[in-house]
């Protein structure tokens, strides 16, 4: 029922919008919007688009993979010149493809990306994103940093770093590479890295509260030199289990790193409280900008090289990760 | 072969802290109906329950044909050609009558369901027993006489050869007491013997050959109805078995007489639903018990419920005390002092799963509480001393309601009602299915509480009941008032001829 | 009788020894270099020879009469139960596999855990009670922990969801958090008493409908859907505050919500037991139609179970806001799945009319102590669905089993 009210909704929208035909008309589909980072992108893209002139329906899969296939049959009925597709699930992205392709319409990719078996398969498909390796490679030099300029953050002394990591969703491709990359990026300052524990808490806060509660009790706060999470409402939820402890709370004694991805404005506020070690800046106003323009130029038959962005492989935008520490705001 | 088809031999049964058989014989002779007496909580239900299979005995042997037979399960019993009727039927509701009566083992192949073997199988089976029903009739717009009818029939289908009647004519009109016996000794002719329960001793006196006798879970003894010598056995005789006393009035003698104040005045009340009751008028005196008779169908129960505002009122007018009454909701006309025993005691009266304290208490609540908080020394008082005057047997106040017989369940709705101190009791059927002795008690009640100025309208379909109680009977027909009797001109036969005034239409079952 | 007499010995014989085994062990475990073997042992060992050898004490000598009713033999015993033997034996498991599970902060975890789950449990028992269920709490938690969130953030927070709203008094935010709840409660209950529909489909249409207006509300600019955060620490504290905190050494304090759940309990317990409106309750659960017949008026308490309901859901929410010091529509998801089947473990019948306060606390513990039990030997989450299953089906079959006569 909600399936098809979501359609009907989005054929409505699409509708109120087709009134000038000139126009460039973009289709955008985001997983879930209330997920704060795809706000922000969401944000970008509408601003983007008005700035640009272009018309942008944004439709809300709600974390269903059937239901986004849906909106995009929609989007094509309603004759869009341009998809952004943020997939639910990325091995999804070859049936997207395939019907971008059958209606002929340009299709750019955001956040999720399809495997370059598959983009391949489309000369008009496209991915914007970040270099999910390069998040985990930053959020690992963080701690690095932190332990090598604070002797006392080894606290049993061995010269090792026992960490606990906290994933994102079971499967989701910024979940495994950020976990493998911070691991390494710790490894490659010369610190050896020993996992006490790590448990997929699904970018949520209050999982992962609870995860870490349980942590704490069964290994000791004592023990836990650092905790690297995917995102940072993860890493918010960490903190809250660990402030019920009375850590992290300005004693100096009782303080155990904690990094995240994303920078939201929680985190920012935390950092700024000196409970959260840091945090890196996903880009999601660049990616958002960079979506669009691409999207644009893509439906106008334009030069995509006038863009701004520099495009990788004939196939990629990539924005880099901006690291954001304790005290500095955006 | 055996001389008995069937043999219960020292069957013993205990629940938790009671003996509720101990060494109970039953033997039961093929193609006979052997009638199982006694009063309520005697034991009968609970020795049928371990022939059927739904109660493990915890001694004792079953015997059928001379072979010991091992029933763990009603499916069991089935198999082995034993089939019950219950005392209450329930019936799939939105299914047919076909299918009620082919549960479980519809015909057909692989799954498949074969309708048209159903319907003729069931066409051939109604029309077997002169059963005038469409197979194709909905099993919950029926009587309870025709399901009673539908049970049986589904019984023969399985070529039952002993079948349990619950208290079978606890429902039915007497036209239809005769068509079941009818079909009782056309079957019984057949070889199928009866296991038969009631508590009507005429009946029972004309339908069974033999006769055996409960008391308190033990066993009394078997009777022949009719002696070598081709004498009958008495009532008084049967009573004396069940009860261990000789009982001589079967009604409690009246003293005193009605009021001439009217306390309810209802006038040309019809129900909006076309079939149902239509200007019933008549005044109820205080101190007065006013009968009503009449057959299964006459509209004397919704009456009843719609002036206790579980119905609607198309017109009319009702006073009570001299004031306008409107039948808003039960709770209002409990306000205004009406009460009403329902006739379905189970589904709509007792809280199986709850205690004997909060069924007593349920109608009064409001009574023990301050700002909805209740006080439960004086709930306890109370249902103790309520229960105590009505002679419920019960451990405690704590034992669950369910666990009772229906005599005493029926008592404690009684004393729920009287909690409530209302002035006018309604009493719909209240002695169904309730063995002498508490009958005894509960007519006393009805006297007691008229000597304490109260009025009750009684519902029943039991004519020397009827003509036992009454101040005055009124007899419906078909939703109509069809006349009043004064106590000195009843008889049988003037409560009969009014009750089928409208006999010219179908039989009002 | 002299069954009973032996059992209560046993009782208090056996709780001595744990007391004085727990004594000894409490002043003996430094000198043997036990303290990181056993933790807290010696301190849980006391308390339960205390209690045991209380209740041994103060035990009264039951008349034959009830001792032939409670007749349980020790299969009965072990059958009756089977679920909470488990839990023990478990704990026993978990204990040796990670000593750390011994200490009084983690018995306190678990019933800082156990109690905004109680509150739900109690909340939703109600509808159980009636035979019906309420598929809403789940999202009813999600929309006062929302409400009460969107209000109570710190004034220089960057992203607040009222840039321009004054610092409020902490009773405005959760006065309208819970008065939500209660109103879509009064739905619930309007619909189900009014037009006798089944609750399940009642309360699945207004679980589909808050979960709108919830998101609806989160998504107003300029939050669009961000996850709510800056919470004030003032309001943060109802849900983290820790009582006694340091009280000696190592001790973490009593979270608020445990005291918060306790007086719940003992309000519903009352609610239930010593009110015209629980014996109501029962009545309606137990027999719709004659509790019409016997005047009670089933639509006003039908409506005041729902909305009572959703008062419970509606302060589990804002608890939940508070403890984690943020919300977002999220929140509360599935919740209800959990508390019905607490209640079920813990003995409420789902076909109405049975069911005791004591019963869904057992319930809620025995669940939080097997989950968080789980957890602490690193249990996989999936692994953990199964055995969680398991354990209604099993809890239900008991109970079945139980009320069936044979």
């Amino acid at each position: 029922m909600r399936k098809v009210f979501m359609t009907a909704l989005v054929l409505v929208l699409a509708v109120a919008c087709c009134a000038h035909a000139d126009e460039v008309k973009i289709g955008a589909c985001i997983y879930r919007f209330n997920d704060a980072f795809m706000l922000r992108f969401r944000n970008a893209m509408s601003a983007e688009s008005e700035k640009l002139g272009a018309v942008i329906t944004i439709a809300d899969g709600q974390d269903n993979q059937t239901t986004q296939d849906e909106q995009v049959d929609a989007f094509i009925a309603d004759g869009v010149n341009v998809l952004i597709v943020n997939t639910v699930d990325r091995m999804a992205s070859q049936s997207i493809i395939d019907k971008a392709k059958a209606a002929n319409i340009p299709v750019v990719f955001i956040n999720r990306e399809p495997t370059p078996e598959m983009l391949a398969t489309y000369d008009k498909a496209y991915y914007v994103g970040a270099k999910a390796e390069e998040s985990g490679t930053e959020t690992g030099e963080l701690v690095a940093s932190y332990f090598k300029a604070h002797p006392e953050a080894d606290k049993n002394k061995d010269g090792k770093l026992q960490f606990i990591l906290l994933k994102g969703q079971n499967g989701h491709q910024d979940m495994i590479l950020r976990s493998k990359y911070s691991v390494e990026a710790v490894k490659n300052a010369g610190i050896e890295p020993v996992e006490l524990a790590s448990a997929i808490a699904n970018w949520d806060k209050l999982e992962a509260m609870k995860i870490m509660n349980g942590f704490i009790m069964s290994i000791g706060p004592e023990n836990i030199e650092a905790v690297i999470a995917n995102n940072d409402e993860m890493a918010l939820g960490a903190i809250e289990a660990l402030k019920a402890q009375d850590y992290n709370t300005g004693n100096p004694e009782a303080y155990i790193p904690v990094v995240g991805v994303d920078a939201n404005a929680s985190a920012l506020e935390a950092m700024d409280k000196g409970e959260m070690l840091g945090t890196v800046l996903n880009d999601a106003d660049n990616q958002g900008i960079s979506a669009v323009r691409l999207a644009a130029a893509l439906a106008e038959g334009k030069d995509t090289g006038t863009i701004g962005y520099e495009i990788t492989d004939g196939k990629y935008i990539w924005i880099p990760y901006q690291k954001v520490t304790r005290g500095e705001k955006q | 072969m055996s001389e008995y088809l069937l043999e219960m031999k020292n069957i013993t049964k205990t629940f938790p802290g009671v003996k509720a058989l101990d060494n109970v014989n039953l033997n039961v002779r093929k193609g006979t109906v052997h009638a199982l007496m006694g009063e309520n909580g005697a034991g009968k239900s609970t020795l049928m329950k371990c022939l059927f299979g739904i109660y493990e005995p915890n001694g004792g042997e079953i015997y059928l044909d001379g072979k010991k037979a091992s029933i763990h399960s009603a499916r069991q019993a089935m198999d082995q050609g034993i089939a019950m009727v219950h005392q209450e039927l329930h019936p799939i509701r939105f299914r047919s009558v076909m299918e009620n009566v082919y549960l479980g083992r519809f015909p057909g192949h692989m799954g498949v369901v074969d309708h048209k073997a159903m319907y003729e199988r069931t066409k051939a089976l109604f029309e077997d027993l002169e059963l005038d029903v469409d197979p194709l009739a909905l099993a919950g717009e029926q009587s309870a006489a025709i399901l009673q009818m539908m049970e049986i029939a589904r019984a023969v289908d399985m070529k039952a050869k002993i079948i349990i009647l619950d208290e079978p004519t606890s429902s039915l009109s007497d036209r239809e007491v005769d068509h079941l016996f009818k079909i009782i000794n056309r079957l019984r002719a057949q070889g199928v013997a009866f296991i038969y329960i009631s508590h009507k001793m005429k009946e029972i006196l004309e339908i069974s050959d033999e006769i055996t006798v409960m008391r308190d879970g033990t066993y009394v003894g078997t009777w022949p109805v009719t002696d070598e010598k081709g004498e009958k056995l008495t009532i008084d005789f049967i009573i004396k078995q069940m009860v261990g006393r000789e009982m001589t009035n079967q009604f409690p003698p009246r003293e005193g007489k009605p009021g001439s104040d009217v306390v309810l005045k209802v006038e040309k009340v019809c129900s909006p639903l076309p079939k149902s009751f239509q200007n019933v008028s008549f005044e109820l005196h205080k101190q007065e018990i006013l009968g009503i008779g009449g057959l299964v169908g006459a509209q004397r129960t919704e009456f009843v419920e719609a002036l206790f505002g579980l119905r609607g009122i198309a017109s009319g007018e009702i006073m009570l005390n001299g004031a306008r009454y409107t039948n808003k909701s039960p709770g209002f006309a409990k306000s205004r002092g009406l009460a009403l025993l329902t006739e379905e005691r189970r589904a709509t009266g007792i809280f199986g799963i709850l205690p004997i304290l909060e069924n007593t208490v349920i109608a009064n609540q409001r009574n023990y509480a301050h700002f909805g908080v209740l006080n439960d020394s004086r709930r306890v008082k109370d249902a103790d001393e309520e229960c105590k005057k009505l002679n419920v047997k019960t451990p405690s106040l704590n034992t669950l309601i369910q666990n009772l017989s229906g005599g005493n369940q029926q008592k404690v709705l009684i004393a729920r009602w009287l909690l409530t101190n209302s002035d006018i009791l309604i009493l719909d059927e209240p002695t169904r299915g309730i063995d002498v002795g508490a009958k005894y008690e509960i007519y006393n009640i009805m006297l007691e509480q008229i000597a304490q100025g109260k009025s009750i309208i009684m519902i029943s379909s039991e004519m020397p009941e009827l003509m036992g109680m009454s101040d005055r009977i009124m007899v419906m027909c078909e939703g109509r008032v069809t006349g009043f009797l004064n106590k000195g001109e009843y008889s049988q036969e003037k409560i009969m001829a009014l009750a089928t005034q409208f006999a010219g239409r179908k039989d009002a079952a | 009788m002299a069954n009973t007499s032996r059992s209560k010995r046993l009782m208090t014989v056996g709780g001595l020894i744990f007391l004085v085994l727990g004594i000894a062990l409490y002043f003996l475990k430094a000198p043997l270099g036990l303290n990181r073997k056993i933790y807290d042992l010696p301190v849980f060992l006391i308390i339960i020879g205390i209690c045991s050898a209380f209740k041994g004490f103060t035990a009264k000598e039951k008349t034959e009469e009830e001792a032939a009713l409670a007749g349980k033999t020790f299969t009965e015993f072990l059958t009756n139960n089977a679920i909470l033997l488990a839990m023990l034996v478990l704990v026993v498991v978990i204990c040796i596999l990670q000593p750390r599970f011994m200490q009084i902060r983690v018995a306190l975890d678990i019933l800082t855990q156990s109690s905004p789950k109680l509150i739900m449990a109690l909340g939703i028992c109600f509808a159980l009670l009636i035979a019906g269920t309420d598929l809403s709490a789940g999202r009813m938690v999600g929309l006062a922990a929302v409400i009460s969130a969107s209000m109570m953030q710190t004034a220089t927070y960057a992203n607040r969801f009222f840039p321009d709203l004054p610092q409020l008094s902490l009773w405005i935010p959760i006065a309208a958090a819970i008065l939500a709840c209660m109103l879509f409660g009064a739905l619930n209950g309007f619909i189900v008493a009014k037009y006798e529909m089944h609750p399940f489909i009642a309360t699945l249409a207004t679980q589909v409908i808050i979960y709108g207006v919830c998101s609806l509300y989160f998504d107003m600019p300029p939050n669009n859907s961000q996850p709510i955060g800056g919470i004030r620490p003032d309001f943060a504290q109802i849900g983290q505050l820790r009582l006694f905190n340091g009280l000696w050494k190592g001790f973490p304090g009593i979270s608020i919500l445990i005291p918060i759940a306790i007086v719940i309990c003992i309000i519903i317990w009352f609610v239930l037991n010593k009110t015209v409106f629980g014996k109501n309750v029962y009545a309606i659960g137990g027999n719709r139609e004659a509790a019409v017949v016997a005047g009670i008026n089933v639509f006003s308490n039908i409506m005041f179970i729902f909305i009572l309901a959703s008062l419970l859901y509606g302060i589990a929410g804002v608890l939940e806001a508070a403890r984690t010091a943020g919300a977002t529509n999220n929140y509360g998801l599935g919740y209800e799945t959990d508390a019905i089947a607490a209640c079920v473990v813990g003995g409420v019948s789902m076909s109405g009319g049975i069911g005791k306060v004591g019963g869904i606390v057992m319930g809620v513990l025995i669940f939080t102590v097997i989950q968080y039990g789980l957890q602490f030997i690193n249990v996989s989450p999936m692994w953990q669905q199964v055995i969680k299953g398991v354990i209604i089906a099993v809890a239900v079959a008991i109970d079945m089993t139980k009320y069936r006569k044979k």
